[in-house]
């Protein structure tokens, strides 16, 4: 592979897929076990200090130091890179000027990530390594990096720059696509395809397609027989914290059989709102009521109406599938012979013959996605609460995910998600849009870009913010 | 409800042996300290290196030094010319001790009048030093003795019950056996609950229909069980391998390290329940076992610390704990006296497990 001077090319791929260890490759933090690499003429391996001067990289998470304020991580960076302390170009682009003397472990998410590019800016490197600089970001924060590093690099300067947002890789000068650390496709993305969505299209195709097959989990899902229209009831939610507010008077009620996206920026307050309604976190004031129950009220009984999926893979590591499995039956309370019949059924619907034996760690993420949502429709809950299921996981597994949650939904199970990938809150029902701690705007997905005026939910979704801030 | 407790004491006992690091916490490290401190802690002085300043060198003085030579706890006598260099070996711990002995020595035996002896020991080992002095205090009493050929019309004669011979291992053994028992169980429960909350399988559990009670219930269990076998095995090894006299009854100490063991639990899960990482957890097993092991009178004796630490020392499990495992393997404890320092332990399990409780059904609701 090569990567052409003074040009963007984004590498993507989904977690796993041996993007991070490319970029490490690179730049020298690793060392091939066979093969060359040559960057800016220079051998990683060996030239590394000589390299080292021309490079700025960004690791994922930032690579700051949280315990520095802003201004001492530039200084800090700028010393080590043996550059002047001439920050005023970089401050104002950043918009960080005003937050010189906070910590930066105290900033936001979009900010951290701002002041992490500025880090590695520092000094005009001729080659610029970002490694998923916009991972878990909104997309208004993706939006003003892409156009920071536009604007900051020299027409010289290459930029490297990892992804797992296929819209975002499709705006690159060139794309690199990674399938289990393999090259599957490199060249313009726009010659692959004219849009974002068809370059998803062809993604997929390039990793062996998806056909759409009949979600077995939906089949073997026993509706439960009951009246009610709304399942899922959120009644004044309310979470303070000191004198902030983090989720301030959050009402709305899910039909049965809806799926329902709470959607918003890092720090809105959606992954609160999402804790409160399970009862992870006790709300300040307010209630939630789960298929009739109250949660303050009969906590156990509320929950075990719920099935529950966690942002990151949260099972057992340590145990086998089977064993995953078997736990989670038998916490939710399955006697013996119905404990087995929906293991045998879980098995079934998600493939997982082959790899009962294996520790759930050693799976690769696709898999681990699949045992989670095993485990969490195993005591077939009418009710689902998915917190960003899908992050970090591939195309293929992503759309195979949401062929089951669309399905289960069709026979009636409720769906309350949270995402940062915008295409697919257009898979939602209904949308609660979330920003600084309230819902700014709720409502289908085709009643959310009319209202907005835009052509797809990421304008939707920055119209709509930047709407309400100007209310307030 | 069975079910699920069921279900959750399954998957604990298999956590705890699929990870290799737990694993090796309950089978190989309580046992490889077993064996290594009971033949490295000793209170016992032996092997002691000595120096002599023989400004004598007479036969008196020689005789003198021949007993050193023969006694079983001194080991070398390095033989030095004059004071600095006397200095110099204590200086440098090539000595604990020096023996002075004054060039008018044998002129004053021979003469039946006064004579002194010095001893010089190495303050800064305080125990050894304070042993080895006596010990060489007693050798040249046995030589005055002999030399006056008198005998002291009191004859003191010592006997020593439960360790005739003050077998030191028998004492340390019977400690270790609590120590080890402290270790591994703070471990398992401190752990378990920080992991959990780490990798983010807590908030999983908290989402099922499992009460606060059931949980505390399955992170009570297994770790208490895999204890009592830990700590069942290497009581035995102490009878068996080390030839420890068991003097008491072996369901009274069985029954006495469950309800020690229980405390230990509540403690571990109460430092469990605060701690939201590991690191926290293993932070806070510190702070409590280095006071614990300390306040337990195993180096020192609860009597002799000042009143406020005793005060302290009823809230520490392992006082208790060391001494019931002490007196029913040596002395045979009868059940009463094990039953009142049973009552201590049973009120800190109480406080601790509900503590433990309370927190997490903070945490639920």
């Amino acid at each position: 592979m090569e990567i052409e001077k003074g040009k963007i090319t984004g590498l993507i791929g989904a977690d796993g897929a041996g993007k991070t260890t490319l970029l490490r490759l690179v730049i020298g933090l690793l060392v091939a076990d066979k093969g060359e690499i040559s960057t800016l003429d220079l051998n990683p391996e060996k030239q590394k200090n000589i390299l080292n001067t021309k490079i700025g990289y960004m690791p994922q998470k930032f690579g700051l130091y949280e315990d520095l304020t802003v201004i001492e991580n530039l200084k800090l960076y700028a010393d080590l890179k043996n550059v002047s302390h001439d920050f005023d170009k970089l401050l104002e682009f950043t918009d960080l000027k005003r937050f010189q003397t906070r910590f930066a472990g105290k900033l936001s998410g979009g900010m951290k990530q701002k002041l992490g590019l500025a880090c590695s800016l520092l000094g005009n490197p001729e080659f610029l390594v970002l490694d998923e600089p916009s991972v878990g970001v909104d997309p208004i924060s993706r939006r003003d990096l892409m156009k920071m590093v536009r604007q900051l690099i020299s027409p010289d300067t290459t930029v490297l720059w990892s992804t797992a947002y296929l819209d975002e890789a499709h705006s690159f000068d060139t794309a690199v696509v990674m399938d289990k650390g393999k090259i599957i496709y490199q060249g313009s993305p726009h010659l692959l395809a004219k849009t974002a969505q068809e370059f998803e299209e062809k993604v997929i195709e390039l990793m062996g397609g998806y056909k759409k097959e009949e979600s077995l989990v939906a089949k073997s899902y026993v509706p439960h027989d009951i009246d009610m229209e709304y399942t899922v009831f959120a009644d004044n939610l309310v979470k303070k914290y000191g004198d902030f507010y983090a989720v301030k008077n959050n009402t709305f009620k899910i039909k049965k059989g809806e799926i329902f996206g709470l959607l918003g920026p890092n720090g809105a307050g959606k992954s609160t709102s999402f804790k409160m309604m399970c009862g992870l976190s006790k709300p300040t004031s307010g209630t939630t009521k789960i298929f009739g129950t109250d949660m303050k009220e009969n906590p156990t009984k509320a929950r075990s109406y719920l099935g529950y999926m966690a942002q990151k893979f949260s099972l057992y590591g340590n145990l086998t599938v089977e064993q995953n499995l078997n736990f989670f039956a038998g916490v939710y309370g399955l006697n013996k012979k119905d404990k087995q019949q929906r293991i045998d059924e879980m098995i079934k619907s998600f493939n997982f013959e082959k790899v009962l034996k294996q520790k759930a760690d050693e799976l690769p993420l696709g898999f681990k996605q699949r045992l989670s949502m095993a485990c969490a429709v195993m005591h077939n809950p009418p009710v689902l609460f998915l917190d960003e299921p899908t992050s970090g996981v591939d195309v293929v597994a992503r759309r195979d995910f949401w062929n089951h949650i669309t399905s289960l939904a069709k026979k009636g199970v409720t769906v309350l998600i949270t995402t940062h990938f915008m295409d697919e809150a257009e898979f939602c029902d209904r949308i609660s849009l979330f920003y600084r701690g309230q819902t700014i705007a709720i409502g289908t997905p085709k009643e959310l870009k009319e209202k907005a005026n835009a052509k797809n939910m990421e304008e939707t979704f920055i119209n709509l913010i930047k709407e309400s801030e100007v209310k307030y | 409800m069975l079910i699920r407790l069921i279900s959750l004491i399954k998957k604990e006992f298999i956590t705890i042996w699929e990870d290799k690091r737990t694993r090796a916490i309950i089978m190989v490290m309580p046992f490889m300290m077993f064996f290594v401190f009971s033949a490295a802690i000793t209170m016992e002085v032996r092997n002691i290196d000595m120096a002599v300043l023989d400004n004598s060198n007479s036969f008196e003085s020689k005789s003198l030094i021949e007993k050193f030579d023969n006694s079983p706890y001194f080991r070398k006598i390095y033989y030095v010319n004059g004071f600095e260099e006397l200095k110099e070996k204590i200086d440098t711990q090539k000595v604990l001790i020096g023996v002075y002995i004054n060039n008018d020595f044998s002129k004053n035996i021979k003469a039946n009048k006064q004579v002194s002896v010095e001893i010089i020991t190495d303050g800064r080992q305080t125990n050894s030093a304070s042993i080895a002095g006596s010990y060489a205090t007693q050798i040249i009493n046995g030589y005055n003795m002999e030399l006056t050929k008198s005998v002291s019309p009191v004859n003191i004669s010592v006997r020593n019950w439960f360790n005739a011979n003050l077998e030191y291992r028998w004492y340390v053994l019977t400690v270790i056996v609590a120590l080890l028992a402290l270790v591994v169980t703070l471990l398992l429960t401190a752990l378990s609950v920080a992991r959990e909350r780490e990798l983010g399988t807590f908030d999983q559990l908290i989402i099922t229909p499992l009460s606060s009670f059931e949980i505390l219930l399955g992170k009570t269990i297994p770790p208490f069980i895999l204890a009592l076998t830990v700590t069942s095995i290497m009581s035995f090894l102490a009878v068996t391998v080390f030839k420890i006299p068991f003097a008491g009854n072996p369901f009274y100490l069985l029954g006495a390290i469950a309800v020690s063991l229980l405390s230990i639990v509540g403690v571990g899960l109460s430092i469990s329940s605060i701690a939201k990482t590991q690191q926290q957890a293993i932070l806070g097993i510190i702070t409590f076992q280095m006071p614990a092991v300390l306040l337990s009178g195993f180096v020192s004796p609860v009597e002799d610390m000042p009143q406020f630490l005793q005060v302290l020392t009823y809230a520490n499990p392992l006082r208790f704990f060391i001494k019931i495992t002490r007196c029913i393997f040596l002395k045979g404890m009868i059940l009463e006296d094990i039953i009142t320092n049973l009552i201590p332990l049973i009120i800190i399990a109480c406080i601790t497990l509900s503590f433990a409780a309370w927190m997490f059904k903070k945490q639920l609701d």
